[in-house]
């Protein structure tokens, strides 16, 4: 083989390798396409399937964290997102890690303080090999702190620049932008293009990426897309031959989803150009893509009932998981008939706002304003965080305030003081800086509430998510380390049949196995009957009442 | 010396480990078994193992106490003889008494024997003849004011602390330890409230504290023929409130010791015209002098560590000596090799303060090899009830070297797999790490000083707690945290 990059690399070795290169590199987004399309429920024990095909596949990394998923690992995964990084670890051993961090939100949806991002980025750096880090408004301030944790850390920086489309978003706009954040890191970086909703065309993004690569010569440029028009191949091969050295992409096993590309298709395509995918074994891709078609059907539940590619996506510039999320919320709360006038709102609340970056938490503000609007009246009923963006809470907006009229309705809406708006933002706008926390007397706090010892790792989720970690860390004390289940036993429908036998291996590799002997209901309980490794036991769980 | 008979059939006057224990001596010898249960204790594995058994009432305790209903199953099974084991009427002298009158043999010391031993001034007077030393004490105080006065004077005369004691207490009940005078004149009247309710007896006297003793007793056994032997010494002194938690054999005392202490026991068992198997105990002090206790007479939970470094079955030698036959060995054939650790391993929750926690058990499994020796009677699916001990089993290990017998005890303790009810054994899992364990460096007050044993997470096997979740994906029909 091949010019790999791998993990044994130094940050300054990988960029040398980088630079040096002739053909481009692959990021395998697992992530997105689990946040995208599987509803983040793609389980550890999928990974570890596929890990080792993964890891002899080549690429430059593999993005198994970040974003929604360190909350959905919590919420309904039950996976400690530490323990997710460690088994990546453990069974990629040559392939680095990545990470999409939201900036000052973290993993979150609300800016953190201070100490709580340094101890979170130093904690999860002690994993994570490339930082792929965000902010949905583009202030690199908002960054800034991430930024130098990361480098602290001695891992691979890869600053984002959230793209759109639209009268704002010229190659001046964003060349200045990526200017910007070079004077704060410094070279030594890779500036990620974030196209989050697969936005653009071809033609667009190759413009978008020579005038980068012509204003930054030196700099190492990657893409990060999606495939929500089913065009995010000719955007990426586009970007590559305008100079972008690392491409966002899935496995074809996962094929036709709104999260990334196949990265086969992006390689026969970039063959024609006598592009070379580095480092990249065929024959791995391909060994990944047979396991993965066959463990895609135990997440069938979580796919979206709303399948195939969307070019309208140009126009309402969702990301893939939004535009799934956001069908099911309206198919649940009964207004599913009326998406083709939300979306359509959807579109204008984004010009009138101010045609910034509809990715997390501005995507949240947006599709709440947007259903709002058509359910409520436009702006009757506006939600804190939008009266929050306004306010400049989140940081500037980068093109324009939104008109008078949209500030009035959302600024003096049910105030008390009788504040007009433009006094509302004079008295009262502009980011505050969080007040930052004690970090001893919350770990003492939740020591308290799980009379055990917390470690910083585990005070690193708490800080971010205090209800969700506190009820994780107890399903974990009461049930362990239940991802060691194969994912078709934790999403069983239905129960198990007497004379089932399920099986699974410990983190030392002993096998255990539990025969299900027999179910028994009686009134409000049901007695299940097993062999747990040949101990028959028999467990009473209450169903009702 | 009694006339020899031969006994075919016998009946176990007792329930759990202790039954079971008997049974298999007797068995053994070829006798035929009868068991007894309550119809609360009707799943007790006791029952499985005895060759017939009755239901003496429906319990739970109280039938297992009484006197005119056991004999009349005895007779009416055709048994020649009963053993009452530990506890309930072992040390009750009426049994033996009823159990003579109604033409029984009674595996056991007569009723005076019982009844001088049981009383602890009696008991003192006995070892004082025999030139044993005792712990200063008072006589038995008047009840009232009298008794008070009377205590205020010992304690002018000793100092303090003070122990003080029902006269028929046992088994570290009724026991109470006073500082100062206001402990003292509080003590009185609690202890003797207690000792009533408790022993139906509320006399109560006062002992000298000794300071950090050792808990050493002899194992002896007498026949009808005059012959007393001892069968060496145990240490019993990790107690937690006067009840042992972890016994020994050997003691562990310098030779010279051991052998001035057997020797005083087996003086004291003369004077008492002692029969059967029993327990002298004494405190040791830190300087090595030695001071009477009590005398158990009784088979002793503990006595199976001292089987276990001698290789005498002493259950076989009781019934041998109720036929009327000799000890079946001499004194010079008793040897002590290696040594043996005892642990009871109770259905208790030690961080809440050792309260029983009765339940079914879910999953027992049980360590083996060499070395490892379990007396139980407990099986998986067996429901620990609240009416009785919470005693699940003993585990005795023995080892070449004491160093051999803690890692061996501590392998053990790995071994065993219980699931549905909290067990001692973590806290014995704390203890066998204990530096002070391992050097044998251990006093009466070794559970009060060290109360980091306590600090212990609870461990479970990483597939049983998946097992639940597993019975909950099945109840709910889907994971319902997923």
């Amino acid at each position: 083989m091949n010019d790999r990059i791998t993990r044994d690399m130094s940050p300054a070795e990988i960029l040398a390798a980088l630079r040096r290169a002739e053909g481009y590199f692959l990021c395998n987004n697992e992530r997105d396409v689990s946040q995208s399309d599987f509803k983040n429920r793609l389980m550890p024990m999928t990974t570890v399937r596929v890990a080792p095909y993964r890891d002899a596949a080549g690429f430059f990394s593999v993005e198994v964290s970040g974003g929604a998923s360190i909350h959905l690992d919590l919420m309904r995964k039950q996976v400690n997102p530490f323990e997710r990084l460690r088994i990546a670890r453990k069974h990629m051993p040559r392939t680095l890690l990545q990470t999409v961090c939201r900036g000052a939100n973290l993993f979150g949806y609300r800016h953190y303080p201070e100490n709580v991002i340094r101890l979170v980025v130093r904690e999860f750096a002690k994993y994570v090999d490339v930082w792929r880090v965000y902010d949905f408004l583009n202030h690199v301030p908002n960054m800034a702190v991430v930024f130098e944790e990361v480098k602290r850390a001695g891992r691979l920086l890869m600053p984002s620049v959230c793209f759109s489309t639209g009268r704002e978003h010229t190659d001046e706009y964003y060349v200045g932008k990526v200017g910007e954040i070079l004077e704060v890191t410094g070279p030594d970086v890779i500036i990620s293009i974030k196209n989050y909703a697969g936005l653009g065309t071809p033609k667009r993004v190759g413009q978008l990426f020579e005038a980068i690569s012509r204003a930054f010569p030196d700099i190492i440029l990657h893409y990060h897309g999606c495939n929500t028009d089913g065009n995010d191949i000719g955007r990426m091969t586009a970007a590559v031959l305008a100079g972008a050295k690392i491409c966002d992409v899935a496995d074809h096993g996962y094929g036709a989803i709104y999260g990334q590309a196949p990265a086969l298709t992006l390689i026969q395509t970039l063959r024609d150009y006598d592009k070379k995918a580095e480092g990249i074994s065929i024959q791995a891709l391909l060994q990944s893509s047979d396991i993965l078609r066959r463990e895609r059907k135990i997440y069938e539940a979580f796919e979206s009932p709303f399948r195939g590619h969307d070019p309208t996506v140009t126009h309402y510039k969702l990301t893939g998981g939004a535009v799934v999320s956001a069908f099911e919320q309206a198919d649940r709360g009964g207004f599913l008939e009326r998406m083709p006038e939300i979306l359509e709102e959807l579109a204008r609340v984004q010009v009138e706002l101010g045609n910034w970056w509809s990715v997390t938490p501005g995507s949240q503000i947006l599709w709440t304003t947007a259903v709002s609007n058509v359910l409520n009246g436009r702006y009757e009923r506006p939600s804190l965080d939008l009266q929050n963006l306004i306010l400049g809470r989140y940081g500037p907006l980068p093109f324009y305030e939104p008109e008078d009229w949209i500030c009035e309705k959302v600024l003096e809406y049910q105030r008390r003081d009788g504040k007009k708006w433009h006094k509302i933002i004079y008295d009262e706008g502009g980011q505050i800086k969080p007040h930052e926390p004690d970090l001893e007397h919350e770990r003492r706090r939740l020591q308290e509430d799980l009379g055990r010892a917390v470690s910083d790792e585990d005070l690193a989720l708490f800080l971010q998510f205090p209800f969700d970690t506190l009820s994780y860390l107890k399903f974990e004390g009461k049930y362990g380390k239940t991802w060691l289940l194969p994912p078709e036993i934790w999403f069983r429908q239905g129960g198990f049949a007497p004379g089932e036998r399920l099986k699974f291996a410990d983190e030392r590799g002993v096998p255990h196995y539990i025969d299900i002997l027999s179910t028994r209901r009686e009134g409000a309980n049901v007695h299940t009957t097993m062999s747990v490794d040949h101990n028959i036991q028999t467990i009473s769980i209450q169903v009702e009442g | 010396m009694s006339p020899k008979l031969k006994i075919d059939k016998i009946l176990v006057a007792n329930r759990g480990e202790i039954a079971v224990r008997i049974m298999r001596s007797a068995q053994e010898l070829g006798l035929k078994v009868v068991g007894i249960y309550e119809e609360t204790d009707k799943e007790a594995y006791h029952i499985m193992r005895a060759d017939e058994v009755v239901c003496v009432g429906p319990g739970p305790r109280r039938d297992y106490l009484s006197i005119d209903r056991i004999i009349e199953v005895a007779k009416q099974t055709g048994a020649q003889a009963i053993h009452p084991g530990y506890g309930f009427l072992s040390e009750n002298p009426d049994f033996p008494e009823a159990c003579t009158n109604e033409g029984l043999v009674f595996v056991g010391p007569p009723p005076e024997v019982i009844r001088n031993m049981g009383s602890k001034v009696i008991a003192r007077r006995l070892a004082m003849e025999s030139g044993i030393p005792v712990i200063p004490a008072s006589a038995v105080l008047s009840p009232g004011s009298q008794g008070d006065q009377e205590a205020l004077a010992f304690a002018a005369e000793h100092g303090y602390p003070l122990m003080i004691k029902a006269v028929s207490g046992g088994g570290g009940r009724g026991i109470r330890q006073v500082e100062d005078d206001k402990m003292l004149l509080a003590g009185l009247q609690q202890s003797r409230s207690e000792a009533l309710l408790c022993f139906g007896n509320d006399e109560i006297y006062l002992e000298k504290c000794i300071f950090r003793p050792r808990h050493i007793e002899v194992q002896i056994l007498a026949d009808t023929f005059g012959n007393v032997v001892h069968l060496g010494t145990r240490n019993c002194s990790i107690q937690r409130r006067h009840q042992k938690l972890i016994e020994i054999a050997p003691g562990g005392l310098r030779p010279a010791l051991e052998q001035e202490i057997c020797q005083a026991a087996v003086r004291l068992a003369q004077t008492a015209r002692y029969l059967s198997a029993g327990t002298v105990e004494f405190l040791v002090g830190a300087d090595d002098s030695i001071y009477f206790l009590e005398v158990n007479t009784r088979i002793q939970v503990e006595h199976t560590v001292t089987e276990v470094v001698t290789g005498i079955d002493i259950i076989r030698e009781q019934l041998r000596i109720a036929e009327g036959e000799p000890i079946s060995f001499s004194q010079d054939q008793v040897a002590e090799r290696g040594f043996a650790i005892q642990v009871r391993i109770n259905a208790e929750d030690p961080k809440n303060n050792f309260l029983a926690n009765p339940g079914v058990l879910q999953v027992y499994q049980s360590p083996g090899g060499p070395g490892v020796r379990l007396d139980g009677a407990i099986y998986q699916g067996y429901e620990i009830t609240p009416y009785y001990d919470s005693l699940l089993v003993k585990l005795t290990v023995y080892g070449f070297t004491w160093a051999e017998a803690v890692q061996r005890l501590a392998r053990s303790l790995r071994g065993f797999l219980i699931l549905g009810v909290k067990t001692t054994i973590p806290y014995f899992q704390q203890i066998v790490r204990d530096p002070d364990f391992i050097a044998m460096n251990f006093d009466t007050s070794y559970i009060d000083d060290h109360p980091q044993l306590l600090d212990y997470q609870e461990t479970e096997r990483e597939v049983d707690k998946i097992a639940r979740l597993i019975a909950e994906i099945n109840a709910f029909g889907k994971n319902p945290y997923a």
